[in-house]
């Protein structure tokens, strides 16, 4: 059960990753009244990479996909997906720490080329993550503090009985932060300021080409996937649906809608997030970090304070 | 093995290696390892034994006290093992330097006052021991002459400050309690007013807080890392500035005792709740100012203040779990940053002592082994899945979330995301990107250099993936102190609020990192090029000319540069400054005239007698 509950959580996780990207692509084409490319353009284009001859500079250049593709994928099996979670060990702490590998394993790599453009990108990516980290590190202890526990499975157990907790009035301030910085975390516009294309040619990922930028597509996919399943699991209640599945949880069929349960919120999110980055243009990144130091730090700060009171 | 007999080898030992240094200096060297391994052995065959010897010798009517128990065992195997490695690595880095006698004959004093300290029973040989580290710590700090001699007075004023500090705590306690042996001294401390006991508090942990460099006495440490000998600045990172943690333990848990520490004053204003608010100022502030460093020194010096904080959090917050988090990130902290700072000294070495963030990159082909120390280095210290330091900081956090302290679980947690930054600016412009031109022909670390930064890093990992280990000591530390004992296994930590079992996280990542790896194998093979073979959208990047290092993160020190000054410096150093012009007033009254000092002596006898006549009281 454990073994197939891991094997199926990773390639659900890669499929849905890579449908996100594809859909994002096509509703901002729509949005921009183009036709825009088919959904599966983003795994063709991986197919292609993989079957292509690319270029690397070492062993420390490929070390570092592997260990940024190794850390999405531990990610993920970390993140409880519907009821599917494989692992549980040191809870949320050890989610928030293991997305970090997957940044770092990219900045090793990327930096283990002499193409100041990828420092430049890192350097970037480093402090947009540090800016958005501030308010989402807020908005996770508000939450745990308000739950009192350390363990995402719980959580999500403890709004199945009482409740999302965007709904309930002690952390739906904590949750619009964390809709706020939403689009930092998955690195889109408006704060598409480490892979910005025009500028700096992509970034950390510029020196990336053949199966590289394969995995680094995948990671990707797995990056978004899990940004998304943490603000489902942690504020829309994960697999819970107004009660909806009391009557046939325990069984199979049960498992199953709650997974596509799941994975329907991650897509009314997302879908969320395509919207802001259609209409906005890019931040420097100053004004990324003052945004995000300023609003969602503020709300999230508000919602903390709240919680402790309450408690 | 009696104590008394590891202490006597220890302190002739460093003698005696200082006098063999006038002989031959090969002898020297073998003596000075040979000497600096032995406690270790030693101590290592007493794992688990406690005992006590006590020693009349009629000074005072006082005796003088050894005990070995585990909080003793586990300090003392930390500080002579790290030593050690430092001694072996010191005989590449200080080879063909002048006065190595004097620098070997200092460090294995350290070594054996350290000793001292944690096996001391009674607080005189404390205090005693105390003073003999920190006296050869000055002299070793100032050991490079120049702006060091400034590093090493600035040091030890403020240690002299704390000793004196330490000496009115500990004539207080003898007048209270008759006695300085620490057993007897907690058993009697049980009667006295709690005011008392926060008296004793207060004035020991000046003393402590200066040691360990808790915010706002920690401005020694920066200049005194920066500025000492690579080899001596690990051990002082290590476990000499970690000695102020043992106090604490010390003072708080072991003499006064954890039923009263944690319970004095109300709520917020009470010393552990201050303590660990000044832990959390201690972890964020300096992690900012890491940020902007340039000399790498001075970098890891920040971080180990912004470090030391996560131990005050945990042992002031007074769970089972934060002290044990915050002993266990006491070892954890002295393994990454003993190892950050030899890889450091790696490059150094080869560089002809550079250690400027803003003109070096590229060395990882170069230095592999020293890269790899710094890697695994930085990611202990920000606490990496199956890194040490992992698990040290889970503990800690743990405690605070589910004691519901989220603001210094916040604090906590933003000082790990601030360090990301600046250690990645570390390894980034050491070791990663462009390799400048003079650096081509940069030759690997030497064998003894080597061998300590590769035995330091396979500790972390082990350490990350068998947590138990180091833990299953601690556990007996902190129900020898009173708290509760956790529910340790050797992969990790059980309770019924959350479990860490770092099998389960090492499996994942080393199965499915297999797995990827073999992908990656599979797939189609790249081609290798040359690291300056680089895409440039169309135009070729000149060699050696565009490296992004200096200014790291150009665009947080324009945000933040003006709000990061530490104001506790320029604030000491105007005292300081203010005392000089005081004293130089005060000199001025002794100008060397024989007339002017009859005028002194004249004024004096008639205001004498001016007293006498108006108020008659003599």
């Amino acid at each position: 059960m454990n073994i197939i509950s891991l094997i199926v959580s990773i390639l659900l996780a890669l499929i849905t990753g890579m449908f996100f990207l594809g859909i994002s692509r096509k509703i901002m084409a729509r949005i921009q009244w183009r036709y825009g490319p088919p959904v599966t353009q983003p795994l063709i284009d991986v197919i292609r990479s993989f079957s292509q001859m690319g270029v690397s500079h070492g062993k420390l250049f490929d070390f570092g996909i592997i260990l940024s593709f190794t850390g999405a994928i531990v990610l993920i099996l970390f993140l409880p997906i519907g009821k599917l979670c494989a692992l549980t060990s040191g809870g949320l702490l050890a989610v928030l720490y293991l997305m970090l590998l997957a940044p770092f394993g990219i900045a090793l790599s990327g930096a283990a080329s002499a193409n100041p453009v990828s420092s430049i990108g890192i350097s970037r990516q480093f402090l947009l993550s540090f800016a958005y980290e501030i308010p989402l590190l807020l908005i996770l202890l508000a939450v745990m503090t308000h739950y009192n526990t350390i363990s995402l499975v719980e959580i999500v157990n403890i709004q199945a009985n009482s409740g999302w907790a965007f709904g309930s009035w002690v952390l739906v301030l904590p949750g619009i932060a964390y809709l706020l910085i939403l689009p930092a975390i998955l690195g889109v516009r408006p704060f598409e300021v480490a892979g910005a294309v025009q500028e700096i040619s992509s970034g950390p990922i510029a020196e990336f080409s053949g199966k590289h930028l394969a995995f680094v597509t995948l990671q990707h996919a797995l990056h978004v996937f899990a940004a998304l399943a943490l603000f489902v699991d942690v504020f829309l209640g994960g697999w819970t649906l107004f009660g909806l599945l009391k009557p046939i949880s325990g069984t199979i069929w049960g498992v199953l809608l709650g997974i596509i349960i799941f994975l329907i919120k991650m897509l009314i999110v997302l879908v969320l997030g395509i919207f802001v980055n259609a209409v906005f243009p890019r931040f420097r990144i100053e004004q990324a970090m003052k945004y995000l130091w300023k609003w969602p730090t503020l709300i999230s700060f508000v919602g903390l304070i709240i919680v402790v009171l309450v408690n | 093995m009696s104590l008394e007999l590891l202490l006597i080898i220890a302190f002739s030992g460093a003698f005696l290696t200082y006098l063999s240094g006038k002989i031959s200096s090969k002898l020297r060297d073998i003596l000075a390892v040979v000497i600096s391994l032995v406690p270790v052995i030693i101590l290592s065959r007493l794992y688990g034994v406690q005992t006590e010897a006590v020693y009349n010798h009629n000074y005072l009517g006082l005796s003088l006290v050894l005990r070995l128990n585990p909080l003793a065992w586990f300090f003392a195997i930390a500080t002579v093992s790290l030593t050690a490695l430092s001694v072996i690595y010191s005989l590449g880095y200080m080879k063909n330097r002048d006065r190595t006698d004097y620098y070997y004959f200092m460090m294995l004093l350290i070594n054996a006052s350290m000793l001292g300290i944690v096996l001391s029973g009674d607080l005189l040989s404390f205090f005693i021991f105390w003073e003999i580290m920190s006296w050869s710590t000055f002299l070793l700090i100032s050991y490079n002459r120049g702006k060091a001699i400034a590093a090493g007075k600035k040091y030890i004023v403020m240690s002299l400050i704390g000793s004196m500090a330490m000496l009115i705590g500990i004539l207080s306690i003898y007048s209270f309690t008759d006695s300085l042996n620490i057993q007897i001294i907690a058993t009697q401390l049980h009667t006295a007013f709690s005011s008392y006991k926060l008296f004793l508090l207060i004035i020991f942990s000046i003393t402590f807080g200066i040691k360990n460099a808790v915010m706002p006495l920690h401005t020694w440490l920066p200049d005194s890392y920066a500025e000492s000998p690579l080899p001596f600045t690990a051990v002082l990172s290590g476990m000499l500035t970690r000695m102020g943690v043992f106090g604490f333990l010390l003072i708080m848990y072991v003499i006064v005792g954890s039923g009263t520490t944690l319970h004095l004053g109300y709520g917020f204003l009470s010393f552990n709740v201050i303590l660990a608010w000044l832990g959390a100022i201690t972890i964020v502030i300096p992690t900012f100012i890491a940020m902007l460093q340039n000399d790498a020194k001075k970098l890891l010096a920040w971080h180990g203040i912004g470090q030391g904080g996560y131990m005050i959090v945990g042992i002031a917050f007074g769970t089972s779990l934060s002290v044990a988090g915050g002993i266990f990130h006491t070892l954890n902290h002295a393994i990454y940053i003993v190892l950050l700072f030899l890889s450091v000294g790696a490059i150094q070495y080869r560089t002809n002592g550079l250690r400027d963030l803003n003109s070096l990159g590229g060395l990882f082909k170069k230095m592999p082994i020293a890269f790899m120390g710094g890697f695994l280095g930085i990611c202990g210290l920000i606490g990496m899945p199956l890194t040490n330091g992992f698990v040290s900081k889970w503990l800690i956090y743990k405690a605070l979330i589910l004691g519901h302290a989220p603001f210094l679980a916040f604090a906590a947690l933003l000082g790990t995301w601030g360090t990301i930054l600046s250690v990645y600016k570390f390894l980034h412009n050491l070791y990663l990107g462009q390799l400048p031109e003079k650096h081509k022909e940069i030759k690997r670390a030497p064998l003894a250099m080597a061998i300590p930064i590769v035995i330091l890093s396979l500790t972390i990992l082990l350490f990350g993936v068998l947590p138990g280990l180091p833990l299953k000591v601690i556990n007996s530390i902190i129900v020898s102190v009173g708290f509760d004992a956790l529910d340790v296994s050797v992969w990790g930590i059980a309770s019924d609020t959350g479990t860490l079992n770092m099998i389960n996280i090492f499996a994942a990542i080393a199965i499915v990192g297999a797995i990827v790896w073999l992908i990656f194998k599979v797939a189609r093979k790249a081609t290798v090029v040359d690291q300056y073979d680089n895409y440039a959208a169309g135009a070729a990047i000149p060699q050696d000319k565009y490296n992004y290092t200096v200014d790291f993160y150009a665009p947080f020190y324009r945000m933040a540069r003006p709000f990061l000054k530490d104001i506790f410096d320029s604030f000491y150093q105007k005292i300081a400054e203010a005392t000089g012009v005081a004293c130089e007033t005060v000199r001025k009254i002794y100008n060397g005239y024989v007339g002017n000092y009859v005028m002194y002596i004249v004024l004096f006898l008639a205001s004498l007698i001016f007293v006498q006549l108006i108020w008659s009281i003599f």
